[in-house]
Order: structure tokens, then sequence, then C-alpha cells
């Protein structure tokens, strides 16, 4: 018996029943797939940001009533120290935190970069701290310093740095917070890193020890530039991560609330104390507003230079 | 001999010793990195008493820290809200940006690019910057103090959909022409080729959802008051206002609430660096 | 089964015209071989016929049917693909039953369905096995497995031995033409491989820059190319080209080759043409056209030689083992009754 004598599994061409084209359906299978996330995302997130751009203008009480209050949010905001020190907090954090994750990142993936068993150990121990959750870590890094008996305190005492308040004293609070900040993130940039490290093609490194090269001539000529991808997103990452508190939110409301003297207030925390503490949502919305703004620039320069997101060399 | 070998050659010797110093900088990097979590397993099980002495292994150990954090505290209640939370944020999360993702990598529809380009603009958005009008939002959608309200804005993230298109664009486009020729509709590929194929990177990404979703706290801490909703981290900062020297306590919750995503990444650890190695790079 | 009718095809994308509109028939059963070089527009012509792309202007129809608007689905074809496109989380057996299934064929007639097709195909052994675990062979049979199940109106294969090592690619050949033969299914194959369409096609259509050059039996393209591309890219090694003129009711070359006109060709005089020659029929002798040995390629039961007169590189295969060695002057002829006129402007057959 062959195929052909069996009836046609598809039976009569079903031209007739048919009412959409096919590419008809294909359209609204598109958008029904879209639906759920677009809906959600201009809600929940897209919705937030205009409203915060917005909510600068108005008084909000804190029943949910509105009043429309001009300028008198950001007039407000001009002439209140505590911004402007919040402003300088996040700058100088910024300023800290993101060559210190830079140096970190790069420092490690090049330690752990050849794959061996030894390194995969490595590896999993420097991405460690990214499972626990930055409350815990805040809890452990509190502990660990509490003045004179906390175990870094009294590791450090022989030094003579034990008495040391790392977050109680406003000099170091921030150093504190950057450090910890550091710890939980760096395994994270090291993962980045090392991905952009085994995407250069190792024929590279040979040609140049052909030429003579040693290992700082091919970090210098052949790592570094052939990293630039890598490195432009690790420093934009970061630089958003720093100003937009992706990780600062939860260390410093668990570790030093903002203080001591408003020294580790950053500007996200400052909003939130606003809004939360003080019912002052309208001011809060100010701020946030200027978060939003710098956030939505970042994100059109960062698309455009990379035409959509691609990250390498094309 | 050693005239003869060329500058950027080195002896047996020097490479060993490289290498030694190496691996030495790599161990002590790692100890300290590994320290501060040590420290809270090993106050964990401390006494009162000998909290804040210096040695890493308890000279007494004992139980009695985790027993209090069970007994005295609706521990358990705050574990299992967690859990609901998590999981179901995860998995609707992976069924919508996985839609989406598929969407926008491969079905043609006019608009899709300009979607794709809005979404793309909350890829850096984070929670602090918008905690405050999100809040009045849901406030305003009666959502405070609910599971909705816990569940429902952790659901949509840009990064997701980012990098499950990402991954779309890599499958051959012959499998869904196959399968458009074999008979299939647009939701039957979606449902019987797509997600199937795509299990290694939704698993992947469930891991990181599941992560995202149990550490959160600002949300949390944010959106409910009321203690029957509460949530394992905005508990256990609670928790440390409430009992501020009682470390014991406070570590042996802490080990509590990390221990399972320590232990869920010693099973996924590569899928979970190597998820992670390549988000948004490609 | 069913004849394929394309009717002033057309395909554009945005302002690029890429298929300019393209005439042509396949009979019921017919084994029709789409070939050209790669761009030619022979695969975007094979995906219209399936449905895969829109047909920017002009009518397919499957069996006298307008199929332009009508899904893939609707089609009631089967493709074969270049990369096989198996669905790595299915088994061969549940790759082969997807269609069916998807027809809402009841259970048990699925597998006897797929049993049949595995038997067909020698794929018995391997139905619970997943595409990874095959060997390219396999996979390629496991594709076809997938397209008979359905018992389409007509199988459409899009490069299918590409990615086949080259003694596979011999031995699958005479499968395809073996189960050809046996379903008698209308079949529309594309290829940029010349030999695979000699070898399989009942017609062969030979493609250009979105233009179809000439369609025609194997044998009929190979002895009667009508115009200088379709000459050049039918048969291997190529034919070779010696341009020239015709002077008194011969053909002349300032290469030094004369040759008297074959029968049937009035051509005027002093008209400038190309000879094309295949390089069977050139021999190596005392007299004729000088020449320079360049290259000696020996196969064992031919030599291929390539020869410069005048710069101009010359192929010859010699069926007779001699010694000859790149360097060595020599003269070469043309079997006159061999040699195709093409016109030097125009490229057209004489």
């Amino acid at each position: 018996m062959t195929l052909q004598q069996t009836d046609t599994a598809a039976g009569p061409r079903p031209a007739a029943r048919r009412r959409l084209s096919f590419r008809t359906r294909e359209k609204i299978a598109g958008y029904l797939f879209v639906l759920p996330d677009a809906l959600g995302l201009l809600v929940f997130v897209g919705l937030p940001m205009l409203l915060a751009l917005g909510l600068g203008f108005f008084e909000v009480d804190g029943f949910g009533g509105y009043r429309f209050a001009g300028l008198a949010n950001y007039r407000r905001m001009w002439a209140d120290p505590l911004f402007w020190q919040s402003l300088g907090a996040t700058l100088l954090y910024a300023a800290m935190l993101v060559p210190s994750l830079y140096v970190s990142g790069l420092g490690l993936a090049l330690l752990v970069e050849r794959t061996n068993a030894w390194n995969g150990v490595l590896r999993a121990i420097f991405f460690l701290p990214q499972m626990v959750s930055l409350v815990v870590v805040a809890l452990i890094w509190k502990m660990l310093t509490v003045e004179k008996i906390g175990a870094i305190s009294r590791a450090l005492s022989p030094l003579g740095l034990g008495g040391i308040s790392f977050l109680g004293n406003p000099d170091w609070a921030m150093f504190a917070v950057v450090f910890v900040s550091v710890w939980f993130l760096m395994g994270f940039y090291m993962l980045i890193f090392l991905g952009g490290l085994q995407d250069i093609p190792k024929e590279y490194y040979e040609a140049a020890r052909i030429d003579g090269a040693g290992p700082l001539s091919s970090f210098w000529f052949i790592t570094l530039p052939l990293l630039r991808p890598t490195s432009f997103f690790v420093l934009l990452v970061s630089l958003v991560t720093a100003v937009a508190g992706g990780a600062a939110f939860d260390l410093i409301y668990v570790m030093t609330k903002g203080g001591p003297a408003n020294s580790t207030s950053l500007l996200i925390f400052y909003a939130y104390q606003q809004a939360f503490q003080y019912n002052s949502f309208g001011y809060a919305g100010a701020i946030a507003s200027i978060l939003v703004a710098v956030l939505l620039l970042v994100t059109l320069v960062m698309f455009l230079l990379t035409r959509g997101g691609r990250f390498q060399y094309e | 001999m050693s005239e003869r070998v060329p500058k950027y050659r080195y002896t047996a010797g020097q490479v060993t010793i490289v290498r030694a110093i190496w691996v030495l900088i790599g161990a002590v990097l790692a100890l300290m990195t590994l320290f501060p979590l040590l420290w809270m397993v090993s106050i964990s099980f401390k006494t009162q008493a000998e909290m804040f002495d210096m040695g890493l292994v308890p000279a007494n150990p004992t139980l009695d820290n985790f027993r209090y954090v069970f007994t005295q505290v609706d521990f358990v209640r705050y574990l299992l809200n967690t859990f609901f939370v998590a999981a179901t944020v995860t998995l609707v999360a992976l069924l919508f940006h996985s839609m989406a993702g598929y969407a926008l990598a491969r079905l043609r529809f006019p608009g899709r690019e300009a979607i794709f380009l809005t979404m793309f603009s909350t890829f850096l958005v984070s929670l602090p910057v918008i905690i405050v009008p999100l809040f009045i939002l849901v406030r305003s959608l009666g959502m405070l103090n609910s599971f909705s309200g816990l569940i429902i804005p952790s659901i949509f993230n840009a990064f997701g959909i980012f990098l499950l298109r990402q991954f779309y664009l890599s499958v051959p486009r012959e499998l869904e022409e196959a399968a458009l020729i074999d008979g299939a509709g647009h939701f039957r590929i979606y449902w019987s080729v797509i997600l199937p194929i795509s299990r290694p990177i939704l698993s992947a990404l469930a891991i990181l959802f599941f992560l995202a979703n149990w550490n959160a706290f600002l949300w949390p801490l944010t959106v409910t008051r009321d203690p029957e909703l509460r949530l394992v981290q905005v508990a256990i900062a609670g928790f440390q206002g409430q009992y501020t020297a009682a470390w014991n306590y406070i570590m042996a919750a802490s080990t509590v609430v990390a221990l399972p995503m320590l232990v869920l990444f010693l099973i996924f650890q590569r899928q979970i660096m190597d998820s992670l190695k390549t988000s948004g790079l490609k | 089964m069913s004849a394929v009718d394309i009717d002033d095809v057309v395909k554009t994308y945005g302002a690029m015209q890429v298929i300019h509109g393209v005439d042509l028939s396949i009979a019921d059963g017919e084994f029709v071989v789409l070939v050209g070089p790669s761009g030619c527009g022979k695969s975007t012509l094979l995906r219209m016929v399936a449905g895969l792309e829109d047909i920017s202007g002009g009518t397919i129809s499957i069996g006298g049917t307008v199929v332009n608007e009508l899904a893939p689905k609707e089609r009631n074809i089967a493709m074969v693909f270049q990369n096989y496109a198996l669905y790595p989380h299915m088994t061969v057996a549940q790759n082969m039953a997807f269609s069916l299934r998807l027809n809402r064929v009841g259970r048990e007639e699925i597998r006897q369905k797929v049993e049949r097709a595995a038997d067909i195909l020698g794929l018995g052994a391997l139905l619970d096995r997943y595409p990874a675990q095959l060997s390219g062979g396999q996979r390629q049979r496991v594709a076809m497995g997938r397209a008979i199940v359905r018992n389409p109106e007509v199988f459409l294969f899009d490069e299918p031995l590409s990615n086949l090592d080259a003694k596979l690619r011999v031995q699958m050949r005479a499968e395809i033409g073996e189960l050809h033969q046996r379903l008698r299914t209308t079949t529309i194959y594309v290829t940029h491989d010349q030999i695979e369409a000699m070898t399989m096609a009942d017609r062969i259509v030979v493609m250009n820059a979105g233009r179809v050059e000439q369609v025609g039996s194997p044998l009929e393209l190979y002895d009667r190319p009508r115009n200088l591309f379709v000459a050049g890219f039918i048969g291997s090694p190529a034919m070779n080209f010696i341009p020239g003129r015709i002077v008194e009711r011969q053909f002349r070359s300032p290469l030094g080759v004369v040759a008297p006109l074959p029968r049937g060709i009035n051509a005027a005089e002093g008209t400038e043409v190309v000879c094309g020659i295949r390089p069977d029929q050139i021999t190596l002798g005392d007299e004729g056209a000088p020449a320079e040995v360049s290259v000696v390629e020996p196969t064992g039961a031919e030599t291929l030689v390539v020869l410069r007169a005048g710069g101009v590189p010359i192929q010859a295969v010699l069926r007779d083992r001699r010694q000859i060695r790149p360097g060595e002057a020599v003269s070469f002829r043309l079997e006159p009754e061999a040699m195709h006129l093409f016109d030097a402007g125009t490229g057209v057959r004489l």
C-alpha cells in the first residue's frame, strides 16, 4: 500500500470557512501577545513615570486629595538645604561607587578568567552576596561594625581603629555604605566582564604574543580596547544604579536611615522620607521628577549610542 | 639556554610563583567575601552571652535562636506569604514576558518597533525613583494592604521582556515556518514549539525573578501595613528595630531567610551566572 | 497531488523588486528543480508557493485554486527546510505526528501513518529518539518523513542537502529520487547545485537575478542552453567561452581558434560572438590554436587541464592519460559540431 491511496489528512481546502487572512491573524496574535505586558508596564511603570513628572506641581494630602500648587514644591526644593545635601550625597555616592565597581568587577573577572575548577568556586563565592537580600546584607554589616564589639571593629582595634563607629560617624558612614554596596554588587559586574572577556577571540592574544607582547601590553592593547562595549555597559548601568538607588535604598533604610547628620541621605531616600514620613507627596514628587528626567535622558542617550541596545561592534 | 628564550616567555619557576600568588590573592578575596555570611550563620548558633566572641565556631552551639524566631514571631506565616507572592509573580511574569518577547521578536504587526521602544524606555527606571507615584496609583486602585497590591505591580519589568526577545531573535525562523506549514496557528506555535524550546532560559529567569521577589523589601514595606500580609524582608528589618541588640535572634532570622536562596544558588549556579553573563549585552 | 501554476509572480521588498514576473507551469506529479546562484530569487519563489512570503503581484495556484491569500496550512503543501527545522523537544515520532495532531487525526490513524512513513524511510528504529541524537542524514530523513505523513499535494524542498557531506548528499539524492518515483507527488526543489538539478529533475528552471533564464529537461539545458548564463551555469566543469567573430562562414578568434560554423547557424558576416565549448569537446594535439599548459589536475578517470591562450583560461578534460606538464606549449582544437555560439552583445544563442 502506498501513501497516495490514503485519504488526505487535511481534507478539502478550507477556503470557504476562512474569514480573516492569515496576515491579519498574525497581527491580531501579535497585539494579543503583547497586550498583558504592554498594559501592565503602561499602568505600573509608565504612568508612575509620567505622574512623577507631574506630581511636583501638586499638593497631595494623605487621603488622596490634590491641589494644584504651581511651582511651590520646586521653589521649596530650591530653598531646602537638605535637598542640596541629598543631591551632594547622591553625587558623592555615584562618584565613589561607579569607579569602585568598574575596578572590582574587572579585577575579579581577570582574576578568575581562566576556566578551571578553582576559578569556578571563586566565581561562585564572589557572586554569592547577590543571593542574599539587601536587608540581610545591611543587618550583617551593621552587626559587624558595632562600635568596639563588632567583629570588624575588634579586628581593626590593633590599628587603633577599633573605636570608630563606621555607621555612626558622618565622616565614615558614606564610605561604609559604598563599601557594602560594592561587596554586594561586584559579583554581578564580574560576570558581565567575564562575558565580555570570553567574547574576545583567543587568536588576538596569540597573535599579540607572537608580536612580542607581554601580559601587560596585551591587556592594554587588546583586552581594554576590545572590552569597550562591555565597559560602556558597566559604567552606564552602575551609574544608573547609583543614582536610581537600586541597591542603596534598602541598605540605607536598614543601616543608617539617612544619617548620621543626613550624611547618607541620597535623593531617593530623602524623597521617600518626605512622602511616607512627612506626608509631603507633592514635594517628594518634585524630587522624583528630577530623577526620572535624568534617567529618561540617560536611557535615550544609551539607546542612540547603542542603536537599540546592541552593545557589540558591528 | 636562557638567552635563547624570547623576552615574552617565562621560566617554569616564574610561572609557578605567579600562579601561586594568583591563587593566594583569589583565596584571600574569597575569604573576605565569604566572611560576613559565615559570621551570620555563626552568630545564629551562638548564645547571647558569647555573641561578640571572636570565634567563628560557636563554643556552645544552640538552636534556641531559631526556636525563638519560629515560636515568638509569626515567622512561618511571613515565609509562606513571601513564597506565595514570589512564586505567583514569577509564574505570571514568565508567561507574560515570553508572550511579549516572542511577539516583539517574531510576529509582524504595525507599531511593533514603537511598542518595543516604549517598553525599552522604562528599562532603567528603578522602583525607588517611582515609588511615590506608584504608591499613590496603587492606593487609588484600592490595592493597598492586599496580595494583589503586592503581586501585580511586581510582575512588569522591561528587563525580562528584553532578554526573552533577544533569545527569540536567535531561534531559527524555520522552526516556526515548519509549524506554520504543519498547520499550527500562532497561539499553537507559541504553546507547542516556542515555550518548550525556551525552557532553559525560562528556568534561569524563573530563578532570577523568584530571587528578586523573595528579596524584595521596598515595595512590600510601602504597600502593606497589615501584619497578616507581612513578607520576610520587612519582617526582619522590623525585627531589628524591635530587638536592637539581640543580634543572635536577628541573625537566626536572617539565616532562615537567606538559606533558601543560597541553596538555590548552589544547585543552579551555572544557569544563574550564565544567564546574567549575557544579559543585555548581546 | 496537483499541478502548480505560477503566473506573472512579482516580489518586492519596499522599493526593491527581487522577482520580476515569473511564469511557470508545473504538471501534476512532476519533479521540478529551481536552480541558480545565491540571491537569484529561487528560495523566495519557493517560499511564496509555501505561503511564507507574501505575493506582491501575480497569482500562484495549486490544483486550480488561487492560493495567494491562503495561509500555509490551507495550501496542503509540505516543506523540507535546509536546516531541517525539526522540533528539538519532540521525538522523531512526535515530529512526524505534529501536523496530523493539529488536524485532529485519530490516535490510531496517526500511529499507522507515522509507522508507514518510518518504514518507507527506514526510520523504524529511531522513532523514540530526539533530533539531537540523530546524524545529519537521519535528520534529513525525519524532515522528509514529516513531509510525507501528511500526504500533501505538493512537496517543497529548500536546499535540503546542502548541510550534508558530499557522500551522504549523493545517497540522499538517490533516496529523494526514489521517493518521488514511489509517491509521484508534485515536487518543487530548490538548490544552487547544478549537479543536483541535473540528476534529479524532470525539468529544471534556471533562475538569475529574479528572472527565469530557461526551463527545460536537464539534457535540453545541457545541449541547447538558451543564453550565456545558462551555458555557464549548467555543466561541470563549466563551459569555456572564447570570444571571436564570424568571418567567411567560420568562427575566428584572436586566440587562433578557427572552426567552421555548425550546421543550421546563420549569422551575419562580422558578428561579434562568443563560442561556448564544453571542456570534454576540446582535444589537444599538434595542430590548432597555440596555448600554454598552466594547471594539470589528474582525478584518475580523467585529467583536467587548464590552458592559457592569449590570457584566456581554457579548461579541457582529457580521457586518456598522457604526460603533460605545466609550462608546456600545446595546441588545441574544438569539435565544430559541439560549438555553442552566442551573440556577444545580448548573450542569446544564435
